[in-house]
């Protein structure tokens, strides 16, 4: 009787979080899921039920198609170099420097992080430009010539990479850092009884200990990586005197299909088609990474 | 001590009560009455912003406590923020906007109507040519008031054409391509360091396609053309989209008088960066405000340009009539000249005169003195055009970088059909592409 009131007490106190919680979640996720099956044009009052037929144009659509390459390549690529310079610096922090300066590099490598977006993208943006651009500077030092990197369709997306990790390093260091931490010294004691050297011990003992930092990190990063905009916008944004390769990415194609296309059905079908990769891959991750035998 | 405490607290809530709900019943009051004072204008031009300021000033004598708030932001953000905001129903009192992107919402009549002396005024032919009345009407119903116009004209660096032994503007598209390859400057290892013409070849947006159209216009073409049955042909792939692309792919790649990457745009010519350019009338305003010392000409196209009118509506019916009030005196004959003077963006108002103007900056003559034959196009008035033609330019935009389309006709063919196709599945898509 007790533990039914108790039951019915709790439930009463989480009900408002709960209902909040649907409203802002998954009334949204499921708004989405019902709009991507419909034609609207954001502005009629009708909004007909057309089944699978925006699903069906998505896979004919190059636009759509080329957005989805260039983001799932700068997803991919983001966790290719957030991952191991991550999991680095933070070791490099942990065993290699002096603790007094441990701290201002964890600072250091933090404050990408925390910068507002888009004036970092601007000083990038001219960090890559193709005739002031110091990169362009610092490479002609050793004769190699200029190079266009935000007008080259490959070098483009490069740079979207390179602005996307420099951001998420940041947080990757200060989760590893925390990881490394916490990992037990005995192991290590124990490698090194076992002759292992500094480098054996990080590889076999410290970098499958922190397997589930890193399948945090790279669920986060993949995910952020995905939802790629901003960067891509002001990288290569159509602003007057400063022309640059759009690089399309999949949340600039829903925007402008939604908003200057005025086709929020069809924009509501590729904000599904990112979901549904979004979960796979997170599933992917957490089959792969997850230790055995855990739940 | 307790009691005292006790009784005094009903009376300190009952104190803080009534104070509160006082403040409260002011504050709300206040915030009401300041309301109904003030309007809100958008705009996607942020250098008309000192305009509508200026018309507001003007408001001052019959709507002494009126406040104006100018929210003017980029084209493209605004036309998004556009969308949300009628479609929500929280537009802007005073919403600027282009008969294209406008054309939508007046077929859905979610713009406000205006009063009978507002639509009287706005089709009297002594204010507004029927052209540009039309354009701020759908079926002959009135719902703006036109306020400017996008048209283009070259503008030249005249120095840059001094120390090029050249004496006066391209006549011809052949005369562009010459001109272009004689005003290119490059460095000792042979880098463009100042673009001969600088087209638009990259970026965002439907501007590229635009900007192909207009050089396109010169060849005598289109790249969509409507049907006497109202629907609408893609005319990209002819003779005339041919010669332009190859224009193009002849100046970037041939000539190498312009390159993807270099500086472009109004920047670049204010900043000596390119020779010359193709562009609209607000461009005088903003070299006036940011290289006032350049030394520049303009000069007609060699067959006619775009026109793009821009008119003003109401998006909100709180405010109606100060709205209204706003948009007619922003289109009086007198701001309308302030207008181009400060800001370069040419009036739609019939009748005007220009010649006080024209003294103090003859860059204008290329915009209001027009040849007798001068021919005029403007960007189809139907839903999806803003996907039609971002649709063409992000295909264009691959093709401007495709070195391979060098004096390969078969190549330029095949591009623009590809280009064309993108844009007639849009138009099929909206049952308007003609068969």
């Amino acid at each position: 009787m007790l533990a039914r009131r108790q039951w019915l007490f709790a439930m009463a106190a989480l009900l408002p979080i709960l209902a909040i919680f649907a409203w802002v979640r998954f009334y949204p996720i499921e708004e989405t899921l019902r709009m991507s099956l419909h034609e609207w044009n954001l502005i009629s009052k009708t909004r007909p039920f057309i089944g699978f037929a925006n699903f069906q144009e998505l896979f004919g659509d190059e636009l759509f198609l080329t957005a989805l390459f260039n983001t799932t390549v700068i997803a991919f690529g983001t966790l290719a170099i957030t991952i191991p310079v991550g999991m680095g610096i933070a070791a490099l922090i942990n065993y290699r420097l002096g603790s007094r300066l441990a701290g201002v590099f964890e600072t250091t490598t933090f404050i990408p992080y925390i910068v507002p977006l888009v004036p970092a993208a601007m000083a990038w943006k001219w960090i890559f430009d193709a005739r002031l651009g110091p990169l362009n500077a610092f490479l002609s030092l050793f004769g190699i010539s200029p190079l266009s990197w935000l007008f080259d369709p490959v070098l483009s997306v490069i740079c979207v990479i390179v602005l996307c990790a420099w951001q998420a390093i940041g947080y990757a260091v200060l989760i590893y850092v925390v990881g490394f931490r916490n990992l037990p010294t005995n192991v290590f004691e124990a490698a090194k009884l076992d002759g292992a050297s500094g480098l054996q011990a990080f590889w076999h003992v410290a970098v499958p200990l922190l397997r589930p930092i890193t399948l945090y990190v790279s669920v986060v990063t993949l995910i952020s990586g995905f939802n790629v905009y901003a960067q891509a916008y002001v990288l290569a944004s159509d602003a007057q005197g400063a022309p640059g390769r759009q690089v399309r990415v999949l949340v600039l194609d829903m925007l402008e299909n939604s908003f200057r296309n005025y086709r929020v059905g069809y924009a509501a079908s590729e904000a599904v088609i990112l979901l549904a990769i979004v979960l796979l891959l997170t599933l992917v991750q957490f089959s792969l990474l997850r230790e055995r035998g855990a739940r | 001590m307790s009691r005292e405490h006790k009784s005094e607290r009903p009376a300190g809530i009952t104190r803080t009560a009534i104070f509160g709900a006082t403040l409260g019943v002011a504050l709300l009051g206040s915030s009401v009455s300041v309301l109904a004072d003030q309007i809100t204008v958008w705009s996607g031009y942020p250098e008309m912003a000192p305009f509508y300021q200026h018309v507001a000033e003007g408001l001052k004598a019959q709507f002494p406590d009126l406040t104006v708030d100018v929210e003017a932001i980029g084209l493209r953000d605004h036309e998004k923020r556009v969308a949300l905001g009628i479609s929500s129903q929280n537009a802007a009192d005073v919403i600027e906007l282009a008969t294209s992107s406008a054309t939508r919402y007046m077929q859905e009549d979610l713009l406000q109507h205006p009063p009978a002396d507002v639509a009287s005024y706005v089709q009297d032919p002594a204010n507004f040519d029927k052209y540009f009345s039309d354009a701020a009407s759908y079926n002959g119903q009135v719902y703006g008031a036109p306020l400017f116009r996008g048209q283009s004209a070259l503008y030249y660096n005249t120095d840059m054409f001094k120390a090029a032994g050249l004496t006066e503007p391209p006549k011809t598209m052949d005369d562009y391509t010459k001109y272009a390859a004689k005003l290119a400057q490059r460095d000792a290892n042979g880098n463009l360091t100042v673009s001969g013409w600088s087209m638009r070849l990259s970026g965002g947006g439907q501007g590229i396609a635009e900007k192909f159209w207009i050089n396109m216009f010169q060849y005598g073409g289109n790249i969509v053309v409507q049907q006497p049955d109202g629907k609408w042909k893609m005319t990209l792939a002819t003779p005339e989209g041919h010669k332009n692309l190859a224009q193009y792919i002849q100046v970037v790649h041939g000539d190498k008088s312009d390159t993807i990457e270099a500086p472009a745009d109004s920047d670049a010519f204010e900043r000596g960066q390119t020779a010359m350019f193709i562009r609209e009338s607000w461009v005088i305003g903003d070299i006036a405000k940011k290289a006032p010392d350049l030394k520049y000409a303009t000069s007609t196209l060699p067959m006619g340009s775009i026109v793009s009118p821009v008119n003003l509506f109401v998006g909100s019916d709180q405010h109606s009539a100060e709205a209204w009030a706003f948009i007619k005196a922003a289109t009086s004959p007198e701001n309308q000249l302030w207008m181009l003077e400060n800001v370069g963006w040419l009036p739609n108002r019939a009748n005007l005169d220009y010649t006080e103007i024209l003294k103090k900056t003859p860059q204008f003559a290329a915009f209001v003195q027009l040849p007798k034959d001068y021919k005029f196009f403007q960007l189809p008035n139907i839903g999806p055009a803003d996907e039609f033609l971002t649709r063409v330019a992000a295909k264009l935009t691959d093709d401007f970088a495709d070195a391979s389309l060098l004096n390969n006709d078969a190549g330029i063919d095949a591009a623009l059909k590809s280009a064309s196709d993108d844009g007639a599945a849009v138009l099929d898509r909206a049952g308007i592409l003609a068969k």
